[in-house]
């Protein structure tokens, strides 16, 4: 599981090898390379801009830092209200992906390990939902949400996003793969269904929980259609609602608006970094090409 | 009598585990969807009830030249992303698979790191690259079209920009999708075309391709059904103009029902909408699954 | 659920609002950016310094259609601010949208105002059915904006570095071809991209023609739409002999003319502190002036509009008790402060205010000051003013015919199709 990048075939490390193979191995790594760096110098050059002064922003087009300055920076968190929208996108990331888990991984058990009426309708319902637009319930979703007074609320934020059919069916195929055995001996221990999930299933294998958390985590911290709609209050607002409003704010200062961008995308940027291989898996193993 | 006692016991515990699902599913999902098609017989404003006016809604959906617009936008936006998209990442990914060790990690982090930045971070970014007077991306655009192009404000350049960006933004899931694909192509039929002395390009349309198949065709269904559904990119860069030229549909169902005040015309539009991705979604499902098949 | 809201609520606002219990926090919500924002918060803070009880907080969205799209949800749900600004062009379609809240002789006795301490074009337009639904602020209208050095050897500036001899169509268009030729970039820059910029010059062509917009229930009627046609067809022409600059976004257009790309500038009277600033800082690098846009086509006519203070409706409920007396406290204060919004380039809506030694001395405020005579007000339609179907026209009918998709009769007939039915 370690490896999921590394392909298998061994065809590099194989001694007879032609000159022109070699040769097309080493052009096609360069164009890979410079590809790669291509693609990334969108968020170099914000970086770039970002710690440059505002005045020397505008038509420098010079490739390299030319200062280092973090006035932008300075200026982004204390005139704009970023540590708030932190505490709003951490808090209601961090309560949706733990109920979303919860709810699923139950849902998905009952579904994988019990027979009970309607449980082949219960999951057709969970396929068909993994298939139809939730976007287009936008407006009475938004109605919904006044009528039960949660408008510019954590819980508004929340509630709608707490339907994640793509976690069930990845819990579901995972207990569907743990052998009989292993839930026989609990039953015969006297153990119930609870004991038999949280003791035994999901120890199992972390690795799923794990994957599925960071899966949901990304989501809805950069959710932006829903909360943009359900929040009108500057204090309420997610971290990619409340960037847009700093551009109104600031009008066209780059420098300060590229370190908003920055300082915005540096905790899930970070956090990439760390748990680089158990993203990769995360998203493998959600979209069913991994199980 | 003891069986059906513990059935029924099995059956109250799975109660109990499927009722959180149940109860959020129904209260945020299907009470929404049964009410968007009421209220699309209605002439409701977003909030407050409305008149029945059965189906007016939908023979003025006919008529309304802006819904026929955003209709041939959502297509020609999935053109412009789709197809595309996937080459690009099967590209990177054959790509990738050459390397190793660090160097591979590194050159998949970089393709990948856009994919987890917020979109308004993603928009801002382009919208700096692509400033009219100051964006580092503007002589570039002087190389093909001889001057500087204000993109979103273009016509012509509006949906081909959006375009690439999204799929800047969103490539990185693909090129991962289509690694571990090529990495469950069995070595041994490489070598077995190597021993036949078969090219590069042979290898890769004989052994890789169609063994890729099934996941190029999750890659094209999760795409498709994504990129019909594009609203962000489009209300942040450029808002559904110039001249309603990047007009798409999910801006239809906002601007009716929040800037025109239109719930239940607003609601018609969304249950069209929605109709029309389930459907298709469901049909490209299907006419992959054959085509793997057969 | 409720209660993560308050605890949420009670730790991060409670936390700020500890040491003034009694402080009165009132939600503002604008749409004030460039030199306007920097005057607006200035004017809050020091409204803030002065009164411990009551305090601001600002908050500034983009303006046009985001902003009224935000109000308007917002305040359907009951989310809305305590106070907000509110163009008076847009008056009506604002009462239709049940946005607007009345605003009671009380209210304004609360404030230490009077209706009378008004011009009377501002009041008329917020008022309706003999109610009061916003206080006026200022009057701001498009003005011509001229770069003296670029004009320097035309005959169109005077000895004294003034703008002179440009009467007509016939002398404008004569002396922005002069600029071409002598390779100015882009003789005239007007915000070509954008709803508020191409309605504001469209307007203004059309009711120097005097031409109405709306006339008993019809769009453009009768020899109105020839007079429409014949203005789009101006504007198209300027931008095909390439006078004007192609689908400009506001700041780009005031960028040309800041950057001396462009030698006229049409223009609110708004940017006005944003060219002072530069030029107190040394950064204009030009001498520029400021006039009443001259009657092209023949009657003198400007396009204006109102910026007004306005409290909404709440859901069901509206702002009462302390807090509306607060809020009227506060708009209060900022129309007997208005002196500083002048030298934002308006012209205050309160008179007091313009009567004053120090109004009367400011530059260019003074060369413009006639222009109240020709001002010419949107109509009160509920498809006029600032992000209305009128404005969506400008920026999807009108800006296309511009950019030469489709003349100015066959942009005209689209509107009027476009529009009337919104009428009723």
């Amino acid at each position: 599981m370690s490896d999921v990048l590394t392909a298998p075939r061994s065809q590099t490390r194989r001694p007879a090898k032609s000159l022109a193979r070699r040769i097309e191995n080493i052009v096609l790594s360069t164009i890979t390379l410079v590809a790669a760096l291509v693609w990334i110098f969108p968020l170099y050059w914000t970086l770039i801009t970002s710690i440059r002064s505002d005045e020397n922003v505008a038509g420098n087009a010079s490739l390299l830092p030319d200062e280092f300055r973090l006035n932008a920076y300075v200026n982004a968190i204390f005139n704009t209200r970023l540590m708030t929208w932190y505490l709003n996108s951490v808090g209601t990331a961090v309560i949706v992906t733990v109920l979303v888990l919860f709810i699923s991984m139950l849902c998905a058990y009952a579904l994988s390990q019990i027979r009970f009426p309607g449980r082949g309708l219960l999951y057709g319902v969970v396929l068909a939902s993994f298939m139809v637009p939730a976007q287009t319930l936008v407006v009475t979703q938004f109605i919904l949400m006044k009528d039960l007074n949660l408008i510019n609320t954590w819980a508004g934020i929340i509630l709608p996003q707490l339907i994640a059919p793509v976690v069930i069916i990845v819990y579901k195929q995972f207990f569907d793969s743990v052998p009989k055995e292993m839930r026989e001996a609990v039953v015969l221990d006297g153990g119930g269904e609870y004991t038999i999930l949280f003791k035994v299933f999901l120890p199992l294998n972390w690795g799923i929980t794990t994957a599925m958390a960071i899966v949901t985590f990304i989501g809805v911290w950069n959710a932006f259609f829903w909360p943009f709609l359900v929040v009108t209050s500057e204090n309420m607002m997610t971290i990619p609602v409340g960037i847009t409003q700093v551009k109104d704010a600031f009008g066209v200062a780059y420098a300060r608006l590229m370190a908003v961008a920055m300082l915005a995308a540096l905790p899930v940027i970070i956090a990439y970094i760390i748990f680089q291989r158990r993203v990769t898996e995360a998203i493998m193993i959600s979209s069913g090409v991994k199980g | 009598m003891a069986m059906i006692e513990n059935r029924r016991k099995k059956s109250l515990v799975a109660l109990t585990m499927v009722t959180p699902f149940l109860v959020t599913f129904t209260i945020f999902f299907l009470y929404p969807m049964l009410k968007m098609i009421e209220l699309s017989f209605t002439d409701a404003p977003l909030i407050g009830a409305g008149q029945w006016i059965g189906f007016d809604n939908y023979a003025k959906l006919l008529s309304d030249r802006l819904f026929t617009i955003s209709l041939k936008n959502n297509a020609y936006f999935v053109a412009l992303t789709v197809v595309p998209t996937t080459a690009i990442a099967l590209l990177i990914a054959l790509g990738i698979s050459r390397l190793s060790g660090v160097r591979q990690t590194l050159v998949m982090a970089l393709f990948f790191m856009p994919y987890v930045l917020p979109v308004s971070v993603v928009t801002e970014i382009w919208a700096w690259m692509l400033d009219l007077q100051f964006g580092i991306l503007q002589p570039l655009i002087a190389l093909i079209s001889g001057k500087p192009v204000a993109v979103f404000k273009n016509p012509y350049w509006v949906m081909p920009t959006v375009a690439v960006v999204t799929i800047w933004w969103t490539n990185g899931f693909n090129v991962l999708l289509f690694l571990a694909g090529l990495r469950n192509v069995p070595a041994e039929l490489y070598e077995a075309a190597a021993l036949d002395g078969a090219t590069t390009w042979q290898k890769f349309s004989r052994v890789t391709w169609p063994l890729l198949w099934p996941v190029t065709a999750l890659v094209l269904t999760l795409q498709l059904i994504l990129q019909l559904k594009i609203f962000d990119q489009i209300y942040l860069l450029s808002g559904g103009g110039p001249f309603n030229s990047s007009y798409v549909l999910l801006l239809k169902v906002y601007r009716e029902a929040f800037q025109s005040n239109n719930g239940g015309y607003a609601s018609a539009v969304a249950t069209v909408v929605f109709l029309l991705i389930a459907v298709i979604s469901v049909l490209q499902f299907q006419l992959l699954r054959i085509r793997r098949n057969s | 659920m409720r209660l993560i809201k308050s605890l949420f609520l009670s730790t991060v606002l409670g936390l700020a609002a500890l040491p003034a219990a009694a402080q009165q926090d009132i939600v503002w919500w604008d749409f004030l950016s460039g030199g306007d924002g920097v005057r607006m918060k200035a004017l809050i803070e020091a409204f803030n310094k002065e009164h411990p009880d009551i305090r601001i907080r600002g908050t500034t969205l983009e303006w046009g259609v985001p902003f009224y799209t935000k109000v308007r949800t917002a305040s359907a749900v009951g989310e809305g601010p305590d106070v907000m600004t509110y163009h008076l062009s847009r008056a009506t379609l604002g009462i239709e949208e049940k946005v607007l809240s009345p605003i009671t002789d009380e209210d304004l006795a609360n404030a230490g105002l009077k209706k009378d301490d008004f011009f009377e074009a501002p009041i008329k337009a917020a008022t309706h059915d003999g109610k009061l639904y916003a206080v006026p602020f200022d009057i701001h209208a498009l003005i011509l904006y001229y770069n003296a050095d670029l004009l320097k050897g035309s005959p169109y500036i005077d000895a004294n570095g003034k703008l002179a001899g440009i009467k007509t169509l016939e002398d404008f268009n004569k002396a922005l071809d002069w600029l071409k030729q002598k390779g100015v970039p882009t003789p005239l820059t007007y915000q070509s991209g954008g709803d508020g910029g191409v309605w504001r010059v469209f307007y203004t062509l059309l009711t120097q023609q005097g031409g109405e917009f709306v006339t008993n229930g019809k769009v453009l009627d009768g020899d109105n739409a020839a007079k429409a046609a014949k203005a789009i067809d101006i504007m198209s022409a300027w931008r095909e002999k390439g006078l004007t600059p192609e689908q400009a976004e506001y700041e780009a257009s005031v960028a040309l003319f800041s950057a001396g790309k462009s030698a006229f500038q049409l223009n609110g009277v708004w940017e006005v502190p944003t060219f002072k600033d530069l030029e107190k800082n040394g950064k204009l690098g030009f001498k520029w002036g400021a006039v009443e846009v001259p009657p092209f086509m023949g009657k003198r006519s400007t396009w204006a509009d109102s910026h007004a203070f306005a409290i909404p409706n709440e859901g069901d409920k509206t702002v009462s008790g302390e807090k509306r007396a607060a809020v009227m406290k506060v708009i209060g204060w900022m129309e007997k402060h208005a002196i500083s919004w002048a030298d934002a380039g308006h012209i205050p809506a309160y008179k007091a205010v313009t009567e004053g030694a120090d109004y009367k001395a400011m530059e260019p405020n003074a060369t413009y000051a006639t222009l109240a005579e020709a001002a010419a007000f949107d109509p009160q339609t509920r498809i006029t003013g600032v992000a209305s179907p009128a404005y969506d026209a400008a920026l999807n009918v009108i800006a296309p015919a511009i950019q030469g998709y489709m003349n100015g009769t066959d942009a005209v007939a689209q509107i009027k199709l476009e529009l009337q039915d919104k009428l009723k």
